[in-house]
């Protein structure tokens, strides 16, 4: 049990309210009696705590809820009811009740007293919610919580209640009468200001026109019962004049308060659709705006804009035209079908009004020709535009039948609704590119690191052969491969007997294209041990590729073998750009036939793959490369090409392997700086027994000299 | 990011598509649908004219080498036609010419439906 503040003085008022009745009841018991004056005037004191604290603690259950106006007025009718009841049933059954008890007990005027207490403490109750509810309905929807007008009014009633002890002193009767007019004045004063029937739906309104004509009738009943005649109101007021009198003064209260509830709720009801209509709006926008923060699902979203357009406006079916690569599709269409929406749409769009609006417009279906095909009768359209970026992106289209077309307030609230909608579908839209960015983004990190770790991380040096490679992955990984392997045939001899290449583009990008080059590595790297004919590699390597290339992948690939002792190089080429020969200053292309790997699984590959053998000659460069290189691209678009690739190549012909590499990609780069670059670069240059002194090369230009002794790996 | 469209005509059986502007991994899925769409409609016959396409990709390679297979079991054939240097230099490369045929002219390509029903695996 809680013990704050409130509740502690919830249980005084509580408390007082207990003890004042008690007081009431011992008093009433024992002392009371109606000759002397000065008696009257304490019982009715004592009456006035009594009632008065009793509406104290009562008022605290009104403050903790929120009431309704419909519960109000029926809580209203049901006690008003009751009380009617007792009206009605009174007069014949309370002299039986009285006469019963006089004939069967001894002490009949204390059961007397006991009965009338009991009786006037629970209608004193009845009557006291009464006047609580009406104050509540007093307060409701009010802006301002002036209470001047309510209060001056309880003070009245207060007073011309008391003073009706006064009744004692015939003369002075005069002033309970003046008490009661500006009471009853007050009361028809205050009950001109009803403000909340605006707020109730229009059902609501119309069910309450009848209440409120059957709950006034009740209350003139309960008043013009008021009389000596009637024992109900002759048990309230022998027991005391003022309750008596507050009694009677909340029944004029509710027969007035309730005739003119029917009155201004009568002259409420022509504008109660449209009122509803507005309330509907205002909510539907207050929903929809929480919504735009939390619904980014488009589908979710695009189902939830249509539905609230609709309630928004008097629509009898909505749905979103929506661009997909430049045709308009009808989606999440409500109380329509996708065929009649499409007809409907394709009218639209063909107009030349909606060629010249940028904001929500109005478009009448009259001239449609093929109106007859839609399954219900549509007259009108509202069209507005869907926002993104700034770009249209679609269009929100709702269409009503019928002889009633659509308005200007229902197209200003669709556009403002459009605006609405367009943010949400933004926001949305934006959150799911930058979740689709950012997860391209760890893919693309994963896909380097295995390119990375698949590629050689030192170039080899042999006595005999040079070799120098260059590798610029472009952003997206392109799928470019290249690797060494060295052959030694004879363990007892010193030195590698042979030097295998291979260099390789995989079809496609990122990640995917990662991972077929990972498996290429594998085919390679193990082969080359077993396999020597370049051939006889490229046409495993497509047998082995056979399981797990999809159809649309497919590896251009080429391999060599360099033979130290023969001085020859033997070479295969399956698709890959051709390799480059530089000797005695003229470039040759070597270019076998040969089809990519995963083009064919049958028995051409085999029927036309070369092989080719070439002696080597002192000086002699061999060039390996990908498209990355050729197709590299300037700020008018155009290619490296091979021509000028070639030329740089002659150029620089009897520079280092290293400085070789570099002018190229130097001049690679410069061509191509306005662009990003969209595919690897791959350079290998090989040179066989070149004539130079490897101690007098120029250390700033070759960056990438490693010298690995043959035995250490 | 580069255009591309494609159209498609009918000759007699034969369906002739022609491609227009970078055929790329963004743009392949044009072609992808032009080709189901065919194949839905059981037009097994198409020639390819390849006029006015500036660039093909290993993606859009790919678009031809998925089809393929499916086309030829059914008795049709994908024939290429009209390539520029560049274009063609792309696919002779890669040894398309042992797998597909590729002419000159559209003509060419045409005329070679009706004459005979060569299968190439």
């Amino acid at each position: 049990m809680k013990l704050n503040p409130a509740r502690i003085k919830h249980n005084i008022k509580l408390q007082l309210f207990l003890l004042s009745a008690g007081i009431l009841f011992v008093y009433k018991m024992f002392f009371y009696s109606d000759i002397s004056f000065p008696l009257q005037l304490l019982n009715e004191i004592i009456v006035f705590f009594t009632v008065l604290f009793m509406l104290s603690y009562a008022n605290d259950l009104f403050s903790e809820k929120k009431f309704t106006p419909m519960s109000l007025v029926m809580n209203l009718g049901i006690l008003c009811a009751v009380i009617f009841l007792a009206v009605l049933f009174s007069d014949s059954l309370l002299p039986v009740l009285f006469g019963k008890i006089s004939d069967t007990l001894k002490n009949p005027d204390f059961f007397f007293k006991i009965i009338s207490f009991i009786y006037v403490l629970f209608f004193g109750a009845v009557v006291t919610y009464l006047f609580l509810i009406f104050k509540e309905l007093f307060f409701l929807k009010q802006k301002k919580t002036g209470s001047i007008y309510f209060n001056t009014m309880a003070v009245f009633f207060l007073l011309a209640s008391i003073t009706t002890v006064l009744g004692f002193f015939p003369e002075l009767s005069y002033v309970k009468n003046t008490f009661f007019i500006i009471s009853i004045i007050l009361i028809i004063i205050n009950s001109i200001k009803i403000s909340w029937i605006a707020f109730i739906t229009k059902k609501e309104k119309l069910s309450l026109l009848l209440l409120s004509v059957i709950i006034c009738a009740l209350f003139f009943v309960n008043l013009f019962g008021s009389s000596d005649e009637n024992s109900h109101y002759q048990v309230l007021s022998g027991f005391s004049a003022s309750l008596g009198q507050f009694y009677k003064i909340i029944m004029i209260y509710g027969a007035v308060y309730f005739a003119v509830l029917f009155f201004t709720t009568l002259f409420h009801i022509p504008t109660a659709e449209a009122f509803d209509r507005k309330a509907q709006e205002v909510s539907s926008l207050q929903y929809f705006s929480k919504l735009i923060t939390q619904v980014l699902d488009f589908n979710e979203l695009t189902d939830t804009v249509t539905e609230i357009a609709m309630k928004v406006s008097s629509a009898d079916a909505a749905w979103i035209a929506w661009k997909y690569e430049r045709i308009l599709k009808p989606i999440a269409h409500r109380s329509i079908g996708y065929l009649d929406a499409e007809l409907i749409s394709g009218y639209i769009f063909s107009k030349k009004l909606f060629s010249e609006q940028s904001s929500a417009y109005t478009e009448s279906l009259k001239k449609f020709e093929e109106k007859s095909q839609l399954n219900e009768p549509y007259t009108s359209v509202i069209v507005a535009p869907i926002r993104t970026h700034n770009e249209i992106r679609g269009y929100l289209v709702l269409t009503k039948k019928g002889d009633f077309i659509f308005d200007e307030e229902d197209k200003s609230a669709i556009d403002t609704f459009s605006d609405y909608a367009s943010v949400a579908i933004e926001n949305a839209s934006l959150l799911e590119e930058s979740i689709e960015k950012e997860r391209l983004e760890k893919e693309l990190d994963v896909a380097r690191e295995i390119q990375r770790k698949i590629l050689p991380s030192k170039d080899p040096v042999y006595e005999k052969l040079s070799v120098s490679s260059v590798f610029i992955p472009a952003f997206e990984v392109g799928g470019d491969y290249y690797d060494f392997f060295e052959i030694d045939e004879d363990p007892g001899n010193t030195g590698t007997d042979k030097f295998g290449f291979v260099i390789a583009d995989v079809s496609g990008k990122g990640i995917s294209a990662a991972f077929i080059m990972a498996e290429v590595k594998g085919i390679f790297e193990s082969l080359s041990k077993t396999i020597e004919s370049p051939k006889e590699i490229l046409i495993k390597a497509n047998q082995i590729l056979k399981r797990s290339l999809d159809r649309k992948n497919f590896v251009s690939a080429a391999y060599g073998l360099i033979d130290f002792k023969r001085e020859v190089v033997s070479i295969a080429r399956a698709g890959h750009c051709p390799l480059l020969l530089i000797r005695d200053g003229k470039v040759k292309n070597i270019r076998p036939k040969g089809i990519g790997l995963g083009l064919n699984f049958g028995s051409q590959f085999r029927l036309n793959l070369e092989e080719i053998e070439l002696n080597l000659v002192e000086n002699d460069m061999i060039v390996l490369y990908t498209d990355g290189i050729t197709e590299a691209k300037n700020i008018d678009m155009e290619d490296f090409g091979e021509t000028k690739f070639e030329q740089i190549l002659l150029e620089n012909s009897d520079k280092t392997v290293d400085e070789i590499s570099n002018e190229v990609i130097k001049e690679i780069t410069q061509f191509s700086r306005h662009n990003t670059q969209h595919d690897d670069i791959t350079l290998v240059i090989l040179k066989w027994k070149q004539k130079i002194n490897l101690f007098t090369k120029n250390k700033e230009e070759s960056n990438k000299l490693l010298f690995v002794q043959k035995d250490e790996k | 990011m580069a255009e591309f469209n494609t159209t498609v005509k009918d000759q007699g059986d034969v369906s002739l598509v022609y491609l227009n502007g970078y055929l790329d991994a963004h743009t392949a899925s044009v072609l992808e649908s032009n080709f189901s769409e065919l194949i839905n409609q059981d037009k097994y016959k198409i020639v390819v004219n390849f006029k006015d396409l500036q660039y093909i990709s290993s993606a859009g390679l790919g678009v031809f080498m998925a089809f393929i297979e499916k086309i030829r079991e059914n008795k049709g054939d994908i024939k290429l036609a009209s390539m520029n240097d560049k274009v063609f230099n792309i696919f002779d490369l890669l040894g398309f010419p042992l797998l597909y045929e590729i002419y000159k002219s559209e003509d060419e390509a045409v005329k070679k439906f009706s004459e005979s029903f060569g299968e190439k695996t």
